[in-house]
């Protein structure tokens, strides 16, 4: 990855050589590098808590996501995945009640730091809603949004490639100009993921995409999902703990109470948890 | 299985709740009835009261029902079975009716101002930001055209409306001055006032301009005939503004009156015309479709002048009503195949009240005894022959203080509402300061109309000393009156516009400035014009606030500016409805009526076109 990293220029200091040194208390019982590679963590937490108002939504989070990876975060409902991917970008900063406790660093960057605009943390890091939320715009602005809110110049090729990467152009290339909502809901997110990778970000988070969808787009999105590793670091946080185990490469279990129960690669999870609450949670005793 | 099927007969407890449930319809039932009689009667007494339709002859009815409801009833028909037809129709009705409803009013109003002055005001506050648009096509970082030509208008608008204030006081202050210490100096002392004032003006408003284009000129080579392009503009705009009294107005002032119409009413339609055409069809047909309506516009001009009459009427009513009528029409011939025969709907209804008007002249049929009738809507008042009582200055006063007060109400009622919903914190005590603000506007919506009359006495007459009933107190006494009304609905549709989508477009990387432009308000766009139609069918009818500050009830002169004395219909019905002659209370006042709610239905439809549009 030759990404520009403008948090690094902003003024922080940067800290990605010492990243992989720091390893978790939740990683460090299990060895990292069972596949042979070593891995570049892009999004690093220290001791993340977010709280709103009174309640404590996250407690205490350590976790690295790797490059060019998917990392799954699955969980009962209201453990704090959504408010941990919502970290990530700083959408939580539009949430007036939510304070922020500990550190996150994208690349080496405490993205919560005094010198960290989070508009510009949100063009490197894409995001992906759990409901399909095209804007009542035509196809073609839709993707082009991004370009254009950011100043870039907005050409057909660019508007083409992100929709083929979406899997999206052989179904909308004689309809570029006609209304986003006209199209299915599968269609729709699939559309929104090409708007998220329309300015190429290095980060790619998916809030429970295809919660609201049919098997059949689920399927298409899952596929995609794979395809977009090779180019983009993925966090996808769903409920659907099969999809997890398809897609993920690592995974990372939340239990109520924001707390991070066990991180590791997926196989590991799946088959061999170490915590016994995963292991309850993952064959469906609760949750 | 006896016992069961008892329990699904209807007796008992069961009969009981079902006689409950038809009883409490029935109540609804009434109660809509009710309201509805309540109104049909109103209407239907007002109606009879302007228009006297017992009075008309059988035939009458007759030739009415031949020439005018069963063609339109026809069509109507027609159109109901053919969807495309029927947006066709309502297109051109839209531009038909809309357009001459809107040139009349636009007609009366500057002929009541003269023109000269509202076309100096055109050229000088359209030019500035339209140079900055030209010059934003010849640059490459066009990102600060869109707030510099808003920064421009503002510069613009407060340097002609408000020079006479503010500007050329203190300019003069200057000269003073300068004459003072200077005396002696023949070259200065010898130089008038305004002609100084004036030079200095214009070397401020060229010089500025000029030197921000040659900076970037110098730094990026562009074309030659750009520059020449921005030059004249920028030139142009800085003489409109600097010049106003001094040099463009005498100039203007020379032209014939219908000329300044047809700037007037005739720059802004051609210039949106070409801009729509030019994007549809490219420059060639934009340009031609220019030289067409410049074209048709000279001919208008010399056929009114051949039959020797005034052609500004006629220039407007090409303009306003003739060009926007011809490009939905020509629109619709060439690219609606299903729709194209709706462009005909206005044409019939025209047609039949024209054939009709010519048949009941030509048979001598007698006709109902309306009170609604073009001495009305033409003479000015009349307090002794009811027949000859008309209510120009009333029209066109009531006219001039709703458009003065939209223009002033809509921008601080919306940019309130905008900054309430999306800017002002929620939580903390600067939370519990926005819920507090929020409570007392949503109050003041409901603050009786008289308090406000009070308070536009206070400020304007007691306050600022402005002579009593101006046209511009009364805009603005109503405006604070529709201004919480503006906000509250305008808070409600941006409240509807869902989240998710801003949270898309914030994850995009968008600021929050963007976020708001380029998703919230157009989503929220036909919610705001509601509520705004809602507040300006309020202040049209509204009387108590013009009676305290003043505004005559009875004037034989139309207002000649936002700075004279004004008048309304409503106070025109107010003092009508005084008169001792009985035809003055059921028939003068009726018709008056009539007016009033044509007014409002006017503007009710205009805004409502406009949502439609953006609904699309």
């Amino acid at each position: 990855m030759s990404e520009p990293d403008q948090e690094t220029q902003a003024g922080s200091t940067d800290e990605t050589g010492n990243s992989s040194l720091i390893e978790t208390h939740v990683t460090s019982d299990t060895s990292v590098d069972t596949q042979g590679e070593n891995p570049t963590s892009v999004v690093e937490t220290r001791n993340l808590s977010v709280y709103y108002d009174e309640e404590q939504a996250l407690d205490d989070v350590n976790l690295d996501i790797y490059e060019q990876e998917v990392t799954a975060i699955i969980g009962p409902s209201g453990c704090g995945k959504s408010t941990f991917l919502r970290c990530i970008n700083r959408m939580n900063d539009l949430v007036e009640a939510a304070t922020i406790e500990g550190e996150l660093r994208f690349r080496g960057t405490d993205i919560y730091g005094d010198n960290v605009d989070p508009v510009a943390l949100r063009r490197q890091i894409g995001m992906v809603f759990q409901h399909p939320n095209p804007f009542p715009k035509s196809i073609y602005d839709n993707v082009a949004y991004g370009l254009r809110v950011q100043d870039e110049t907005v050409t057909d090729e660019i508007v083409e490639t992100a929709l083929k990467r979406a899997a999206l152009w052989e179904e909308v290339k004689d309809q570029l100009h006609t209304s986003a909502l006209d199209l299915s809901g599968g269609q729709q997110q699939r559309l929104c993921i090409a708007r998220a990778i329309a300015v190429n970000p290095d980060v790619l988070l998916m809030d429970e995409p295809a919660s609201a969808l049919d098997p059949i787009a689920t399927s298409k999105i899952e596929d995609l999902i794979e395809d977009l590793t090779s180019e983009y670091t993925v966090i996808i946080v769903t409920h659907n703990m099969q999809q997890a185990a398809r897609i993920s490469d690592r995974t990372a279990v939340f239990l109520t109470g924001g707390e991070l129960v066990e991180f590791d690669h997926t196989t590991t999870i799946f088959e061999n948890p170490a915590d016994d609450r995963v292991e309850d949670y993952i064959t469906g005793k609760f949750g | 299985m006896a016992t069961e099927s008892e329990t699904l007969q209807r007796s008992g407890r069961f009969q009981y709740a079902e006689i409950r449930g038809k009883a409490f319809e029935a109540i609804l039932i009434a109660a809509t009835l009710v309201g509805l009689v309540a109104l049909i009667l109103l209407f239907g007494f007002m109606f009879f009261d302007a228009f006297g339709p017992l009075s008309a002859s059988l035939e009458w009815y007759l030739l009415f029902f031949s020439t005018l409801v069963a063609p339109v009833s026809a069509f109507t028909l027609y159109c109901r079975r053919n969807p495309a037809a029927r947006t066709a129709n309502a297109r051109a009705s839209a531009a038909v009716f809309g357009g001459l409803v809107l040139s009349l009013a636009a007609y009366i109003v500057l002929r009541a101002m003269s023109p000269y002055g509202p076309l100096v005001y055109l050229i000088t506050v359209s030019s500035m930001p339209l140079s900055v648009a030209v010059y934003g096509r010849y640059t490459e970082n066009s990102y600060f055209v869109g707030p510099a030509m808003v920064l421009a208008m503002l510069l613009a608008i407060v340097w002609t409306f408000g020079s006479e204030v503010l500007l050329f006081p203190l300019l003069d202050a200057v000269f003073g001055l300068g004459n003072d210490l200077l005396g002696g100096v023949p070259v200065l002392g010898s130089v008038p006032v305004p002609v100084g004032r004036g030079l200095l003006v214009t070397a401020i408003a060229v010089g500025v301009p000029t030197l921000a284009l040659a900076n970037s000129v110098l730094r990026r080579r562009t074309s030659r005939a750009g520059i020449l392009a921005v030059f004249a503009v920028l030139g142009l705009s800085a003489a409109g503004t600097a010049g106003l009294d001094q040099l463009i107005r005498p100039i203007l002032e020379v032209l014939p009156i219908w000329s300044a119409y047809a700037g007037v009413i005739g720059l802004p339609v051609t210039g949106i015309l070409a801009l729509l055409i030019t994007r549809q069809r490219g420059m060639r047909a934009g340009i031609t479709a220019v030289v067409a309506v410049v074209g048709g516009g000279l001919a208008v001009v010399a056929i009114a002048s051949a039959v020797s009459m005034d052609p500004s009427l006629w220039v407007v009513l090409f303009f306003g009503m003739g060009v926007p009528t011809a490009y939905v029409v020509g629109e619709a011939v060439i690219s609606d195949r299903d729709g194209r025969v709706g462009v005909a709907g206005p044409f019939v209804i025209l047609g039949g009240i024209l054939v009709g008007a010519y048949l009941e002249r030509l048979l001598s049929v007698t006709g109902p005894d309306s009170w609604v009738t073009p001495t009305l809507l033409t003479n000015s008042w009349n307090g002794l022959t009811a027949t000859e009582a008309g209510a120009y200055p009333s029209i066109v006063g009531s006219i001039m203080i709703v458009s003065f007060m939209a223009l002033m109400a809509f921008p601080v009622g919306v940019g309130a509402a905008i900054y309430l919903e999306e800017y002002a914190p929620d939580t903390g005590w600067k939370g519990r300061l926005t819920n507090l603000v929020e409570l007392n506007i949503a109050n003041l919506a409901g603050v009786p109309s008289v308090v406000y009359g009070l308070l536009g006495l206070a400020l304007f007459q007691n306050l600022l000393n402005f002579a009593p009933g101006l046209v511009f107190s009364a805009a603005a006494t109503l405006g604070f009156l529709i201004l919480p009304i503006v906000i509250v609905s305008a808070q409600e549709a941006l409240k509807a516009v869902p989240d998710s989508l801003r949270e898309a477009s914030y994850g995009m990387g968008a600021s929050r400035w963007q976020t708001i432009r380029s998703v919230v308000l157009p989503e929220a766009v036909p919610g705001i014009l509601t509520g705004t139609i809602l507040a300006l069918g309020r202040a049209i009818g509204e009387t108590a606030p013009l009676i305290i500050i003043a505004v005559p009830t009875t004037t034989f002169t139309t207002p000649g500016g936002l700075f004279s004395s004004g008048a309304a219909v409503p106070l025109r019905i107010f003092s009508a409805s005084a008169n001792f002659a009985p035809e003055y209370r059921k028939g003068v006042v009726a018709a008056l009526a009539i007016v009033l709610l044509v007014l409002m239905l006017t503007m009710n439809a205009i805004a409502i076109v406009i949502r439609n549009r953006y609904q699309q």
